[in-house]
């Protein structure tokens, strides 16, 4: 499998490859889960995993738009439902769609779902251009 | 009550609840201001500033289209309000 440049690398690279760009900041991206590496414990792909996973796939389709660029941070979740952890050998597609964006402030909604097309997970989380994060920030 | 009031206590709790702060709504001054120094105001940042964007489409239908526009709106809740009024007139 193909994988496009990310500043992430194993075992912390999680999302794999653009299927589909739908515009700025917006489309799919394919993962597989792996039994090895990737912080997987005891087989499982855990909840908070599938965030990084979320804003990874977010940084792949945005790629493709200029304004959006590669640098910048995950600035924080307000919402995360994880249906079910992910498991070894998992096909995810994560949808990606721009909620809006102000100043360096973009909002993504996500949503992840296996090979049958059910949801694994969904959420909506801040990404924040720039080197550092604003004060009193983590 | 006066229609201005009443648009401001539902910008204040737009705020409140749209960024989940933990304060009563009524103890947001009118004037002052919502970003930069916490001392002066709610010291509120630009992940801030998107979320109030998105609570201002939702709760009132109103789009800001840039950053040098949301600067001004945002500046305090007074100037939210005369934002809104204009957009709606």
């Amino acid at each position: 499998m193909r994988f496009e440049p990310l500043p992430h690398a194993y075992p912390f690279r999680f999302a794999d490859r653009t299927v589909e760009r739908t515009g700025p900041g917006a489309g799919r991206v394919r993962a597989v889960v792996s039994a090895g590496g990737r912080g997987v414990s005891g087989g499982i792909f855990p909840g908070a995993l599938l965030g990084e996973l979320m804003a990874q796939a977010a940084l792949l389709v945005s790629g493709a738009d200029p304004d959006l660029g590669r640098s910048g941070f995950l600035a924080g979740f307000s919402d995360l439902t994880v249906a079910r952890p992910a498991l070894p050998g998992d096909v995810l597609t994560i949808d990606i769609a721009v909620a809006g964006r102000m100043g360096p402030a973009v909002k993504f909604d996500a949503s992840v779902r296996d090979a049958g097309g059910v949801r694994v997970a969904s959420g909506s989380f801040t990404v924040r251009r720039g080197e550092s994060a604003p004060e009193g920030r983590a | 009550m006066k229609a201005s009031d009443d648009l401001k206590q539902r910008v204040k709790s737009l705020i409140v609840r749209q960024l989940k702060l933990e304060i009563d709504p009524a103890t947001i001054r009118d004037e002052a201001p919502l970003f930069g120094d916490a001392s002066e105001g709610l010291g509120l940042d630009s992940i801030d500033a998107l979320e109030l964007v998105l609570g201002m489409e939702k709760e009132f239908g109103i789009k800001v289209q840039d950053e040098e526009v949301g600067v001004k709106a945002f500046a305090s809740v007074d100037a939210l309000c005369a934002f809104i009024r204009q957009k709606a007139a």
